[in-house]
């Protein structure tokens, strides 16, 4: 987009901000062509994906406070309706 | 490797006498011993303008253009001729190639060392010149055989380099064309060599798939590989669209190629990548799941960068597909999307829609920079879910009835829901919580699957399913 | 394939690099050796630059890839003979002449696999189209797509080659017959440039009562629009090389459009004072008759006449801005889409106008065209300064309420739009009502009353919310109780879930790129 050829002062920079899109973003060659399955990511030595993803997300701790909390708010707004 | 801005080298005389006593010929030689194995990788090591290895500088000096018909039929072809089984055809059009690239070559060592005239713009349309020679050879009725197809892939790689090169020249010197277009069409102007560049792959690509030698020799073998330099050159210039053109090709075609897992790794894990995001940026989040986990599965361990970068777009893919987070021990491997994506599965995780609204305002220039924005933005639906969730819980059980396993209680007041929105926005004593927007967000929730059960509007309340399945798969 | 090290340690420097294979150590073949003396460091050869030599080929003789025609094209050229397709007032001879460049062009550019034959317009259809273009008549815009004939919109189907036969059994590319493996990439940092947005669209101008209404309401704000649009041809070829500014001297003020083959006869060019009376001429001319297929015209030729001269100023701005208000009051969405693409560009040369403005636009017409990477590109634009902007805030707003589904959000948001946004938010408000409703009748059980959608979708009373409901669905669906309407939400089933799917699809096969 802005061509990089006008003559802003610096103050204006933002407006450059699209120019650095996709900077490194370009995917690399290989410097192999070829690879064994165990030079892959997911080998036998690193099982499948199970460590990828959070399989709890829950935070359960911190029920009790929020349960509190809660209630708290809900009198608040009890008491300014 | 053609770096603008290193070091202009020179090769003094004593130099120059040295690495022609100990090196003489060699790229000659690889040639030959390149056709003698029918080694592809060898013969692209041939045509790799590589300035800065002493092989092609040796090259460049020993030979000139008019000489170099007479010294290859002298000392190639001719001295090999048995050895080599190079057509007379064939041997025709590689004279032609060898004389472009040294002239490209030239034109490379001329801009390193800044003389007058040399520029990107000239090295660009010298190489080009010589890859359409190259892709003459694939052409005619003699066809260079397709062991030599990762020679085709090094011309097109190096053709898109000098391209960037030469459109970064034409902005930088403001000497962008105007035709007589009715509107100013700047694309023209920004990226008119990659265009250019990237219509001359076209060719290679309509060279690779068409082929109809039997596939033990066709040229069917390089068709990922073009394709992905198709692919980078598209998103370079903003065209993805364009990329669907190249797979409904490839798909008519499907029944004439190999197996995907019978090409090199390196081929397929950056096909599977690209095609991934192409997908991804339709928001066809489980298309691009599928290819971008089979890249990601395919990876060699050591690329990094490549890692990283499937997974800056599958973590993604994943929040939106199955509403599950990145796990920390996948996160730690990579420092930049710990950056990335840290913040805002805390807050995902905690219900605290502040911080989700901070984190993606923080992170903002960089997401859609990525281009991941839109999808991580959907993030603030789980953020919520987990907020509501914990309503349910603080909600607690209803009275067992005579022995039966408690149940939670399933008829939640609305206000309640409110009451949590204003903690999760931290919202003041002031700040006021519309009920009807509290009620958009349950139903949004509702319709999207991540919260079961009802909206009783008369009644102000939300009738949430029982057995364990008010908020799937969370357990509760 | 078993080496230990891994190959880009080994390898990691191209400057060092020596070539992965033994030297010349052992050779089945015989070597080259040095030829001849070096008596110059320097290469003196001349330039590539066309300046030598005796080596015929160039490269537009070079290269001619053999040609098999695939099926499609095959097909293709059976439909342009078909008896059902002739135009009558196309030639044979003209339309052979356009097909034979249609296919050459294609063939060249390497294009005969990547085509849409099945999608591309037939050459007697081009011709047609190219004529009434000439005729000038503007309301045909069913030019798009005669020169990018590829229509990207039916997107890629899911590649199925795993599930391939493979022909040979345990093939493997041939280049690695000799199991030589190899290192014939390198490390290259590629420079970056900026990015472009390609945005080619072609939307027919709807008209829809809504946005009569909405110009009626809009009628004496003090919007500053009073000028025709013009629209260009989509895609314009490839300018071969600069021609270099023209300087006109035509002292016409009105001129038809055409579109130009060649370069421009200066005779036939109206310089910029003129070019500014000719603005002043046309936005009287809207105001009094307001006759878009005129003024159309007028604006592309208008348009034309400042690019061939090269003008680009705060005026060129000012007329892009013009057009597309005018398009956008029309309800032309192509027409305005062409002149936002290239107020993108003029804005970035900090030429003056209203970037604001048009920029919360462009993030308005990428809602309603569902195009999610020019969006993203849009959002890229935006920078923090902008967001302080009210457009652009509403803009990015409404974006944002859509995203995640908060229907509330952003029919208040509809409610209050600056600027001429609105005429784009009517254009996908209806869309957004029929996502509401799906959510609203699967997440409340078993009613809820009609003033209740009347409000929450932004409908101006509930008859005209009652009216939109039994539009879409049935009349089982609305029941008065106790002088109450109420819309049973418990019974809609899919109804507006299918009603949804099919609003956005009409989009989707026009608006994509």
């Amino acid at each position: 987009m802005s061509n990089s050829t006008d003559k802003t002062n610096p103050a204006e920079q933002p407006q450059q901000k699209p120019q650095v899109l996709e900077e490194d973003d370009e995917f690399e060659d290989f410097p192999v062509e070829d690879w064994s399955q165990e030079d892959a990511e997911q080998s036998a030595a690193n099982g499948g994906n199970e460590h990828l993803w959070e399989e709890s997300w829950d935070d359960d701790d911190a029920a009790e406070d929020f349960s509190k909390q809660l209630k708290e708010e809900l009198k608040k707004v009890e008491a300014s309706t | 490797m053609f770096d603008l801005d290193s070091r202009a080298i020179s090769v003094s005389a004593s130099q120059a006498n040295r690495v022609r006593l100990t090196m003489s010929g060699t790229l000659l030689n690889d040639f030959i011993a390149a056709h003698l194995y029918e080694s592809g990788p060898r013969l692209a090591t041939v045509f790799t303008p590589d300035i800065y290895n002493d092989n092609l500088q040796t090259f460049h000096e020993l030979f000139e253009p008019i000489g170099l018909p007479d010294d290859l039929r002298d000392k190639v072809f001719l001295p090999n001729k048995k050895q080599l089984k190079v057509s007379k055809a064939e041997q025709k059009v590689w004279v032609e190639v060898f004389v472009e690239y040294w002239k490209a070559v030239n034109e490379l060592f001329m801009y390193q060392n800044r003389q007058p005239g040399a520029s990107a713009v000239v090295i660009f349309n010298a190489w080009k010149k010589f890859v359409n020679v190259l892709i003459r050879g694939y052409s005619s009725p003699s066809s260079f055989p397709a062991w030599t197809l990762p020679c085709l892939y090094i011309s097109g790689k190096y053709l898109r380099v000098f391209a960037i090169k030469a459109d970064a020249e034409v902005v930088s010197q403001g000497s962008a064309s105007f035709g007589f277009q009715d509107d100013l069409a700047a694309d023209f102007e920004k990226n008119g060599n990659l265009e250019e560049a990237a219509r001359i792959m076209n060719r290679m690509f309509t060279l690779c798939l068409s082929d109809r030698a039997p596939i033990e020799d066709s040229r069917k073998w390089g068709i990922y590989n073009t394709t992905n330099l198709l692919f980078k050159t598209y998103f370079k210039i903003n065209s993805v669209g364009l990329t669907k053109n190249l797979l409904r090709a490839i798909n008519a075609q499907s029944h004439d190629l190999p197996r995907l897992e019978a090409f090199p790794k390196s081929h397929i894990v950056t096909f599977e990548y690209y095609v991934g995001v192409i997908h991804f940026l339709d928001e066809n989040y489980i298309e691009a799941e599928k290819h971008l986990t089979s890249a990601w599965r395919m990876c060699h361990r050591q690329a990094l960068k490549n890692r990283e970068l499937i997974l800056t777009y599958l973590i993604p893919c994943h929040l939106v597909t199955t509403h599950t987070l990145p796990s920390p021990r996948l996160l730690a491997q990579f420092p930049r999307l710990e950056e990335f994506f840290r913040p805002l599965s805390n807050c995902i995780r905690k219900g605290d829609l502040v911080g989700f609204d901070r984190a993606m305002t923080a992170g903002e220039e960089e997401f859609v920079k990525r281009r991941i924005y839109l999808p991580l933005e959907r993030g603030r639906d789980i953020a919520l879910r987990n907020l509501f969730r914990k309503v349910f819980i603080a909600g607690g059980f209803e009275e067992a009835k005579d022995g039966q396993p408690p149940i939670r209680r399933t008829r939640v007041p609305v206000a309640e829901f409110a009451a949590a929105l204003r903690i999760g926005t931290h919202a003041t004593a002031r700040t006021r919580v519309d009920t009807d927007e509290v009620e958009c967000l349950l139903a949004n929730l509702i319709y999207k699957g991540l919260m079961k059960g009802y909206i009783a509007r008369e009644r102000g309340i939300v009738v949430l399913s029982k057995n364990n399945s008010a908020f799937p798969g969370t357990g509760v | 394939m078993s080496s230990s090290i891994p190959p880009w340690r080994a390898t990691a420097s191209v400057h060092s690099a020596p070539t992965a294979f033994p030297t010349s150590a052992t050779p089945a073949y015989i070597p080259v050796q040095a030829r001849r003396s070096l008596n110059h460091n320097k290469p003196t050869y001349p330039t590539t630059n066309g300046t030598t030599n005796q080596n015929p080929s160039s490269p537009a003789d070079a290269a001619q890839p053999r040609v098999a025609f695939p099926p499609p094209v095959r097909s293709y050229v059976q439909r342009c003979f078909a008896p059902e397709n002739e135009i009558p007032s196309v030639g044979n001879t003209e339309m052979q002449e356009k097909l034979r460049q249609v296919i050459t062009d294609a063939a060249e550019s390497g294009r005969l696999h990547t085509i849409d034959w099945d999608k591309l317009q037939l050459p007697q259809v081009m011709i047609q189209n190219e004529r009434n273009k000439i005729l000038a008549n503007p309301s045909v815009s069913s030019w798009a797509g005669t020169s990018q004939p590829s229509s990207p919109a039916d997107a890629s189907r899911k590649r199925k080659s795993t599930d391939n036969l493979d022909p040979s059994g345990s093939a493997s590319p041939p280049w690695r017959k000799t199991n030589n493996r190899n290192r014939f990439e390198d490390r290259v940092t590629y420079p970056t440039t900026g990015k472009k947005n390609h945005i080619k669209l072609d939307e027919s101008s709807k008209s829809k009562a809504n946005l009569e209404m909405r110009r009626r309401r809009f009628e004496g704000a003090g919007v500053n629009y009073g000028n025709p649009s013009t629209s260009s041809p989509i895609d314009s070829p490839r300018p071969e090389v600069d021609q270099g500014p023209v300087v006109g001297r035509s002292p016409t003020l009105e001129k038809n459009y055409f579109r130009l083959t060649s370069a421009p006869n200066p005779d036939t060019v109206r310089p910029l004072p003129v070019l500014k009376k000719t603005l002043d001429l046309l936005k009287k001319k809207w105001k009094k008759e307001g006759n878009y297929g005129y003024i159309c015209d007028q604006f592309k030729s208008l348009r034309q006449d400042l690019t061939v001269q090269h003008i680009r100023n705060e005026f060129t701005v000012n007329v892009y801005e013009i057009h597309a208000r005018i398009a956008l009051e029309k309800g032309d969405l192509g027409e305005y889409n062409q002149c936002q693409t290239q107020l993108r560009v003029l804005y970035a040369q900090k030429l003056g106008g209203n970037p604001t403005e048009f920029k919360a636009y462009r993030i308005l017409y990428f809602i309603y065209t569902r195009n999610w990477t020019a969006m993203n590109d849009a959002l890229a634009d935006v920078t923090a300064e902008d967001k302080k902007d009210l457009a652009v805030k509403h803009a990015l707003d409404v974006r944002s309420a859509l995203a995640l589904g908060n229907y509330h959000r952003f029919f208040s948001l509809y409610l209050d739009t600056p600027n001429m946004g609105a005429y784009l938010m009517d254009m996908f408000v209806d869309r957004e009502r029929l996502s509401a409703l799906a959510a609203i009748c699967r997440a409340y059980k078993p009613d809820v009353q009609i003033r209740f959608i009347t409000e929450e979708l932004g409908f101006e009373s509930d008859e005209q919310a009652a009216r939109f409901v039994l539009e879409q669905s049935s009349p089982e669906l609305l029941e008065e109780k106790q002088g109450t309407v109420k819309l049973l939400t418990g019974k809609a089933g899919l109804l507006f879930e299918n009603a949804k799917a099919e609003a956005h699809r009409v989009v989707d096969i026009k608006g994509q790129i």
